[in-house]
Protein backbone atom coordinates (compact mmCIF):
# COMPACT_ATOMS: atom_id res chain seq x y z
CA UNK A 1 0.00 0.00 0.00
CA UNK A 2 2.85 2.39 0.98
CA UNK A 3 4.29 1.85 -2.29
CA UNK A 4 1.51 3.14 -4.46
CA UNK A 5 0.66 6.13 -2.51
CA UNK A 6 4.25 6.78 -3.09
CA UNK A 7 3.91 5.87 -6.65
CA UNK A 8 0.48 7.90 -6.90
CA UNK A 9 2.54 10.93 -5.32
CA UNK A 10 5.16 10.89 -7.78
CA UNK A 11 2.94 10.29 -10.58
CA UNK A 12 1.53 13.45 -8.80
CA UNK A 13 4.40 15.89 -9.05
CA UNK A 14 4.85 15.59 -12.99
CA UNK A 15 7.77 17.58 -14.28
CA UNK A 16 7.06 21.19 -15.12
CA UNK A 17 9.39 24.23 -15.41
CA UNK A 18 9.15 26.51 -12.40
CA UNK A 19 6.17 28.83 -12.05
CA UNK A 20 6.41 32.17 -13.45
CA UNK A 21 9.99 32.33 -14.14
CA UNK A 22 9.63 34.14 -17.25
CA UNK A 23 13.33 36.60 -17.58
CA UNK A 24 12.14 37.83 -21.09
CA UNK A 25 16.10 38.73 -21.95
CA UNK A 26 19.40 38.77 -20.72
CA UNK A 27 22.81 40.22 -21.27
CA UNK A 28 24.37 38.20 -22.82
CA UNK A 29 21.78 36.26 -24.43
CA UNK A 30 21.39 32.60 -22.76
CA UNK A 31 24.04 30.38 -24.33
CA UNK A 32 26.26 33.17 -26.37
CA UNK A 33 29.94 33.08 -26.78
CA UNK A 34 31.75 35.76 -26.68
CA UNK A 35 35.32 37.17 -26.54
CA UNK A 36 35.83 39.14 -23.37
CA UNK A 37 34.20 38.91 -20.53
CA UNK A 38 31.06 41.56 -19.74
CA UNK A 39 31.41 44.24 -17.00
CA UNK A 40 27.82 43.52 -15.98
CA UNK A 41 25.11 41.27 -16.82
CA UNK A 42 21.53 42.51 -17.71
CA UNK A 43 17.97 41.04 -16.72
CA UNK A 44 15.01 41.81 -18.48
CA UNK A 45 11.48 40.69 -17.17
CA UNK A 46 8.24 40.40 -18.80
CA UNK A 47 6.88 42.27 -15.10
CA UNK A 48 7.95 43.36 -12.19
CA UNK A 49 9.89 41.81 -9.53
CA UNK A 50 11.76 42.26 -6.67
CA UNK A 51 15.47 40.37 -6.92
CA UNK A 52 16.79 38.56 -3.92
CA UNK A 53 20.23 37.07 -4.83
CA UNK A 54 21.89 36.33 -7.86
CA UNK A 55 25.31 33.52 -8.05
CA UNK A 56 27.53 33.12 -10.37
CA UNK A 57 28.69 29.94 -11.06
CA UNK A 58 32.38 29.82 -13.42
CA UNK A 59 33.97 26.07 -14.18
CA UNK A 60 37.27 27.11 -12.69
CA UNK A 61 36.20 28.65 -9.02
CA UNK A 62 33.20 27.70 -6.89
CA UNK A 63 29.79 29.87 -7.54
CA UNK A 64 29.55 33.15 -5.82
CA UNK A 65 27.02 35.72 -4.99
CA UNK A 66 26.85 38.44 -6.72
CA UNK A 67 26.00 41.98 -5.07
CA UNK A 68 22.24 43.51 -6.08
CA UNK A 69 23.72 47.09 -4.99
CA UNK A 70 20.79 49.42 -4.24
CA UNK A 71 18.53 47.57 -6.98
CA UNK A 72 16.53 46.36 -4.14
CA UNK A 73 13.06 47.03 -5.27
CA UNK A 74 10.75 46.24 -7.73
CA UNK A 75 11.80 46.45 -11.52
CA UNK A 76 11.79 45.20 -14.45
CA UNK A 77 15.39 45.73 -15.71
CA UNK A 78 17.99 44.84 -13.68
CA UNK A 79 21.95 45.40 -14.23
CA UNK A 80 24.29 43.51 -12.18
CA UNK A 81 27.86 44.26 -12.00
CA UNK A 82 30.09 40.47 -12.73
CA UNK A 83 33.63 39.87 -11.18
CA UNK A 84 36.11 38.94 -14.13
CA UNK A 85 36.91 34.85 -13.68
CA UNK A 86 38.59 35.38 -17.32
CA UNK A 87 37.77 32.83 -20.31
CA UNK A 88 35.32 29.54 -19.57
CA UNK A 89 31.45 29.23 -19.23
CA UNK A 90 29.94 31.36 -16.60
CA UNK A 91 26.35 30.40 -15.34
CA UNK A 92 24.28 32.96 -13.59
CA UNK A 93 21.27 31.64 -11.44
CA UNK A 94 18.95 34.50 -10.04
CA UNK A 95 16.06 34.33 -7.33
CA UNK A 96 13.40 36.81 -7.16
CA UNK A 97 9.41 37.62 -5.92
CA UNK A 98 6.62 38.47 -8.27
CA UNK A 99 4.49 41.10 -6.49
CA UNK A 100 2.00 38.55 -6.83
CA UNK A 101 4.12 36.87 -3.81
CA UNK A 102 5.47 33.71 -5.96
CA UNK A 103 8.99 33.06 -5.96
CA UNK A 104 10.74 33.13 -9.17
CA UNK A 105 13.85 31.57 -10.06
CA UNK A 106 16.08 30.84 -13.36
CA UNK A 107 19.84 30.26 -14.83
CA UNK A 108 21.25 31.29 -18.10
CA UNK A 109 24.92 30.31 -19.07
CA UNK A 110 27.57 32.33 -22.00
CA UNK A 111 31.01 31.90 -22.57
CA UNK A 112 33.92 33.51 -23.07
CA UNK A 113 36.76 31.91 -25.47
CA UNK B 1 11.54 19.31 -11.85
CA UNK B 2 11.40 21.79 -9.23
CA UNK B 3 14.01 21.95 -6.41
CA UNK B 4 14.70 21.21 -3.19
CA UNK B 5 12.79 24.06 -1.44
CA UNK B 6 9.88 23.75 -4.72
CA UNK B 7 9.36 19.90 -3.18
CA UNK B 8 9.58 21.38 0.29
CA UNK B 9 6.90 23.52 -0.63
CA UNK B 10 4.59 21.75 -1.94
CA UNK B 11 4.37 19.22 1.01
CA UNK B 12 3.88 22.09 2.97
CA UNK B 13 0.53 23.33 1.22
CA UNK B 14 -0.19 19.38 0.99
CA UNK B 15 -0.07 19.65 5.06
CA UNK B 16 -2.36 22.31 4.49
CA UNK B 17 -4.51 21.29 2.42
CA UNK B 18 -4.84 18.22 4.28
CA UNK B 19 -5.26 20.20 7.48
CA UNK B 20 -7.13 22.72 6.73
CA UNK B 21 -10.07 20.52 4.72
CA UNK B 22 -10.15 17.68 7.01
CA UNK B 23 -10.46 19.85 10.35
CA UNK B 24 -13.14 21.77 8.40
CA UNK B 25 -14.67 19.23 7.18
CA UNK B 26 -14.86 17.28 10.77
CA UNK B 27 -16.39 20.56 11.56
CA UNK B 28 -19.16 20.63 9.33
CA UNK B 29 -20.03 17.12 10.02
CA UNK B 30 -20.36 17.40 13.50
CA UNK B 31 -22.67 20.34 12.85
CA UNK B 32 -24.78 18.81 9.90
CA UNK B 33 -25.19 15.00 11.76
CA UNK B 34 -24.32 16.44 15.61
CA UNK B 35 -27.29 13.32 16.49
CA UNK B 36 -26.04 10.45 14.37
CA UNK B 37 -22.26 11.55 15.10
CA UNK B 38 -23.38 11.91 18.76
CA UNK B 39 -21.64 8.56 19.73
CA UNK B 40 -18.10 9.22 18.30
CA UNK B 41 -17.98 12.82 18.56
CA UNK B 42 -14.70 12.95 21.39
CA UNK B 43 -13.02 10.87 18.19
CA UNK B 44 -13.81 13.97 15.95
CA UNK B 45 -12.85 16.82 17.88
CA UNK B 46 -9.88 15.22 18.53
CA UNK B 47 -9.00 14.69 15.20
CA UNK B 48 -10.26 17.71 14.08
CA UNK B 49 -8.05 19.28 16.74
CA UNK B 50 -5.05 17.16 15.64
CA UNK B 51 -5.81 18.50 11.70
CA UNK B 52 -5.98 21.87 13.30
CA UNK B 53 -2.63 21.96 14.46
CA UNK B 54 -1.19 20.50 11.48
CA UNK B 55 -2.83 23.30 9.53
CA UNK B 56 -1.09 25.88 11.90
CA UNK B 57 2.17 24.26 11.99
CA UNK B 58 1.97 23.85 7.45
CA UNK B 59 1.17 27.74 7.93
CA UNK B 60 4.23 28.63 9.48
CA UNK B 61 6.57 26.42 7.75
CA UNK B 62 4.69 27.31 4.16
CA UNK B 63 5.62 31.05 5.10
CA UNK B 64 9.37 30.21 5.96
CA UNK B 65 9.79 27.65 3.25
CA UNK B 66 8.86 31.22 0.57
CA UNK B 67 11.76 32.50 2.08
CA UNK B 68 13.82 29.72 1.36
CA UNK B 69 13.06 29.84 -1.93
CA UNK B 70 14.17 33.16 -2.19
CA UNK B 71 17.81 33.09 -1.31
CA UNK B 72 17.79 29.14 -2.60
CA UNK B 73 19.81 27.96 1.35
CA UNK B 74 17.39 27.04 4.76
CA UNK B 75 18.71 30.80 6.28
CA UNK B 76 16.06 32.45 3.67
CA UNK B 77 13.72 30.52 6.23
CA UNK B 78 14.28 33.26 9.10
CA UNK B 79 15.97 35.66 7.17
CA UNK B 80 14.17 38.89 8.30
CA UNK B 81 14.53 40.61 5.17
CA UNK B 82 13.32 37.91 2.87
CA UNK B 83 10.27 37.22 5.46
CA UNK B 84 9.68 41.08 5.59
CA UNK B 85 9.47 41.26 2.01
CA UNK B 86 6.93 38.08 1.76
CA UNK B 87 5.04 40.02 4.69
CA UNK B 88 3.85 42.44 2.21
CA UNK B 89 2.97 40.95 -0.29
CA UNK B 90 -0.53 38.69 -0.68
CA UNK B 91 1.53 36.00 1.01
CA UNK B 92 1.36 37.86 4.49
CA UNK B 93 -1.81 38.96 4.02
CA UNK B 94 -3.06 35.05 3.36
CA UNK B 95 -0.82 34.29 6.70
CA UNK B 96 -3.11 36.35 8.51
CA UNK B 97 -6.23 34.72 7.43
CA UNK B 98 -4.27 30.92 7.62
CA UNK B 99 -3.41 31.93 11.63
CA UNK B 100 -6.19 33.68 12.04
CA UNK B 101 -8.69 30.43 10.78
CA UNK B 102 -6.71 27.83 12.69
CA UNK B 103 -6.16 29.37 15.85
CA UNK B 104 -10.51 29.92 15.50
CA UNK B 105 -10.72 25.66 14.71
CA UNK B 106 -8.70 24.84 17.45
CA UNK B 107 -10.19 27.25 20.33
CA UNK B 108 -13.75 26.45 18.81
CA UNK B 109 -13.13 22.94 19.26
CA UNK B 110 -12.32 23.69 22.48
CA UNK B 111 -15.24 25.48 23.96
CA UNK B 112 -18.16 23.82 24.77
CA UNK B 113 -21.59 24.34 22.93
CA UNK B 114 -20.72 27.83 21.07
CA UNK B 115 -17.32 25.94 19.80
CA UNK B 116 -18.55 24.77 16.68
CA UNK B 117 -19.42 28.04 15.10
CA UNK B 118 -16.88 29.54 16.08
CA UNK B 119 -14.38 26.29 14.39
CA UNK B 120 -16.92 26.80 11.18
CA UNK B 121 -16.19 30.31 10.90
CA UNK B 122 -12.37 29.71 11.62
CA UNK B 123 -12.36 27.35 8.99
CA UNK B 124 -14.17 29.32 6.24
CA UNK B 125 -11.59 32.29 6.65
CA UNK B 126 -9.04 29.84 5.96
CA UNK B 127 -10.35 28.63 3.45
CA UNK B 128 -11.08 31.61 2.02
CA UNK B 129 -7.06 32.64 1.79
CA UNK B 130 -6.95 30.13 -0.73
CA UNK B 131 -9.19 32.43 -3.13
CA UNK B 132 -6.63 35.21 -1.87
CA UNK B 133 -3.29 33.83 -3.60
CA UNK B 134 -2.34 32.01 -6.83
CA UNK B 135 -3.89 32.20 -10.11
CA UNK B 136 -7.82 33.14 -9.27
CA UNK B 137 -7.14 36.34 -7.87
CA UNK B 138 -5.53 36.83 -10.87
CA UNK B 139 -8.67 36.92 -12.61
CA UNK B 140 -10.09 39.69 -10.84
CA UNK B 141 -13.53 38.74 -9.86
CA UNK B 142 -14.81 38.56 -6.58
CA UNK B 143 -17.51 36.23 -8.32
CA UNK B 144 -14.76 33.70 -8.74
CA UNK B 145 -13.23 33.76 -5.51
CA UNK B 146 -16.81 33.07 -3.85
CA UNK B 147 -16.60 30.48 -6.28
CA UNK B 148 -13.47 29.03 -5.14
CA UNK B 149 -14.60 29.18 -1.74
CA UNK B 150 -17.69 27.18 -2.55
CA UNK B 151 -15.46 24.66 -3.72
CA UNK B 152 -13.38 24.16 -1.14
CA UNK B 153 -15.92 23.69 1.51
CA UNK B 154 -18.12 21.30 -0.31
CA UNK B 155 -14.08 19.46 -0.45
CA UNK B 156 -13.89 20.00 3.09
CA UNK B 157 -17.33 18.29 3.77
CA UNK B 158 -16.37 15.43 1.59
CA UNK B 159 -13.22 14.86 3.50
CA UNK B 160 -14.82 15.67 6.60
CA UNK B 161 -17.11 12.50 6.32
CA UNK B 162 -14.47 9.87 5.79
CA UNK B 163 -13.10 9.24 9.43
CA UNK B 164 -16.33 9.49 10.95
CA UNK B 165 -18.49 6.98 8.44
CA UNK B 166 -15.42 4.48 8.40
CA UNK B 167 -15.41 4.31 12.00
CA UNK B 168 -18.77 3.78 12.51
CA UNK B 169 -18.88 0.98 9.76
CA UNK B 170 -16.50 -0.65 11.58
CA UNK B 171 -17.89 -1.02 14.65
CA UNK B 172 -21.21 -3.28 14.49
CA UNK B 173 -22.92 -1.66 17.31
CA UNK B 174 -23.21 1.40 15.31
CA UNK B 175 -24.28 -0.05 11.95
CA UNK B 176 -27.75 1.45 11.90
CA UNK B 177 -26.14 4.68 12.86
CA UNK B 178 -23.42 4.21 10.07
CA UNK B 179 -26.36 3.51 7.58
CA UNK B 180 -27.88 6.60 8.66
CA UNK B 181 -25.20 8.89 8.79
CA UNK B 182 -24.25 7.22 5.05
CA UNK B 183 -27.97 7.67 3.75
CA UNK B 184 -28.23 11.84 5.11
CA UNK B 185 -23.74 12.37 3.35
CA UNK B 186 -25.08 10.24 0.34
CA UNK B 187 -28.59 12.79 0.16
CA UNK B 188 -26.90 15.92 0.77
CA UNK B 189 -23.85 14.85 -1.92
CA UNK B 190 -26.20 14.82 -4.24
CA UNK B 191 -26.05 18.23 -4.33
CA UNK B 192 -22.61 19.23 -3.01
CA UNK B 193 -20.60 17.22 -5.18
CA UNK B 194 -22.08 18.81 -8.73
CA UNK B 195 -21.95 21.91 -7.22
CA UNK B 196 -18.19 21.09 -6.14
CA UNK B 197 -17.44 19.57 -9.62
CA UNK B 198 -19.00 22.86 -11.84
CA UNK B 199 -17.25 25.07 -9.63
CA UNK B 200 -14.15 23.12 -10.38
CA UNK B 201 -14.31 22.78 -13.57
CA UNK B 202 -15.65 26.32 -14.47
CA UNK B 203 -12.49 27.63 -12.48
CA UNK B 204 -10.24 25.51 -14.52
CA UNK B 205 -11.61 26.61 -17.61
CA UNK B 206 -11.18 30.46 -16.85
CA UNK B 207 -7.59 29.76 -15.95
CA UNK B 208 -6.68 27.07 -18.04
CA UNK B 209 -8.65 28.54 -21.70
CA UNK B 210 -7.89 27.08 -24.35
CA UNK B 211 -8.13 23.07 -25.11
CA UNK B 212 -4.54 23.53 -26.86
CA UNK B 213 -3.41 24.53 -22.93
CA UNK B 214 -5.46 21.70 -21.40
CA UNK B 215 -3.84 18.97 -23.43
CA UNK B 216 -0.16 20.33 -24.51
CA UNK B 217 1.25 22.30 -21.21
CA UNK B 218 2.31 20.00 -17.46
CA UNK B 219 -0.44 22.52 -15.80
CA UNK B 220 -3.32 21.25 -18.44
CA UNK B 221 -1.92 17.59 -18.14
CA UNK B 222 -1.97 17.66 -14.35
CA UNK B 223 -5.55 19.16 -14.26
CA UNK B 224 -6.65 16.23 -16.47
CA UNK B 225 -5.06 14.11 -14.15
CA UNK B 226 -7.35 15.45 -11.49
CA UNK B 227 -10.53 15.46 -13.36
CA UNK B 228 -9.72 11.97 -14.37
CA UNK B 229 -9.42 10.76 -10.40
CA UNK B 230 -12.45 12.84 -8.92
CA UNK B 231 -13.99 10.54 -12.29
CA UNK B 232 -12.60 7.59 -10.60
CA UNK B 233 -14.30 8.88 -6.76
CA UNK B 234 -17.41 9.63 -8.35
CA UNK B 235 -17.67 5.88 -9.35
CA UNK B 236 -16.85 4.96 -6.26
CA UNK B 237 -19.36 7.30 -4.19
CA UNK B 238 -21.79 5.59 -6.72
CA UNK B 239 -21.00 2.75 -5.68
CA UNK B 240 -21.06 3.58 -1.72
CA UNK B 241 -23.86 5.53 -2.14
CA UNK B 242 -26.48 2.93 -4.45
CA UNK B 243 -24.93 -0.20 -3.35
CA UNK B 244 -23.20 -0.21 -0.11
CA UNK B 245 -25.04 1.87 2.18
CA UNK B 246 -28.72 0.51 1.07
CA UNK B 247 -27.02 -3.14 1.80
CA UNK B 248 -25.77 -1.44 5.13
CA UNK B 249 -29.73 0.02 6.21
CA UNK B 250 -31.05 -3.84 5.40
CA UNK B 251 -28.26 -4.91 8.36
CA UNK B 252 -26.26 -6.57 6.65
CA UNK B 253 -22.51 -5.79 8.50
CA UNK B 254 -20.49 -7.39 5.58
CA UNK B 255 -21.65 -3.97 3.84
CA UNK B 256 -20.36 -1.98 6.52
CA UNK B 257 -16.87 -3.27 5.91
CA UNK B 258 -16.79 -2.92 2.43
CA UNK B 259 -17.83 0.80 2.95
CA UNK B 260 -14.99 0.85 5.52
CA UNK B 261 -12.74 -0.47 2.66
CA UNK B 262 -13.94 1.74 -0.16
CA UNK B 263 -13.42 5.23 2.25
CA UNK B 264 -9.56 4.01 2.24
CA UNK B 265 -9.51 3.58 -1.22
CA UNK B 266 -11.33 7.52 -1.53
CA UNK B 267 -9.09 9.05 1.05
CA UNK B 268 -5.84 7.70 -1.23
CA UNK B 269 -7.23 9.21 -4.30
CA UNK B 270 -8.58 12.24 -2.33
CA UNK B 271 -4.25 12.50 -0.96
CA UNK B 272 -3.58 12.41 -4.75
CA UNK B 273 -5.89 14.83 -6.15
CA UNK B 274 -4.77 17.16 -3.29
CA UNK B 275 -1.02 16.43 -4.11
CA UNK B 276 -1.55 17.17 -7.87
CA UNK B 277 -3.21 20.71 -6.59
CA UNK B 278 -0.46 21.28 -4.11
CA UNK B 279 2.04 20.94 -7.71
CA UNK B 280 -0.39 22.84 -10.05
CA UNK B 281 -0.91 26.08 -7.66
CA UNK B 282 2.82 26.06 -6.77
CA UNK B 283 5.24 24.81 -9.67
CA UNK B 284 3.54 24.51 -13.25
CA UNK B 285 3.31 27.15 -15.40
CA UNK B 286 -0.24 28.52 -16.46
CA UNK B 287 -0.64 28.26 -20.29
CA UNK B 288 0.14 31.59 -21.87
Amino acid sequence: MKKIIMLALMAALPSGVLAHSKVEETTPANGATITTVPAEIGLNFSKDIRLTRIEMAHEKHSAVSLDLGDQTSFGQEFTIPLPSNGTGTYVIEWRGLGEDGHAMQGEFSFTVE
Amino acid sequence: MPDIWGIATILAKLGLYIGFTGSTGLVIVSCLYSGVVAPINLGIKRQARALGWLALAATVVGFMLRGAALTGGVDGMVDPEMLGLLWQTSVGEVLVYRLVGAVMILVGLSVPRVGLPIALLGGTVALWSFAQIGHVPELESFGVQLLLLLHLLSVAFWVGIFSPLRSMALTPEHLTDAAELGHRFGQTAALVVPALIGAGLWIAWLIVGSLQGLLFTGYGRALLLKVFLVALLMILAAANKLRLVPAMQSGKARAARHLARSIEVEAIVVLVVLATTATLTSVLTLPN
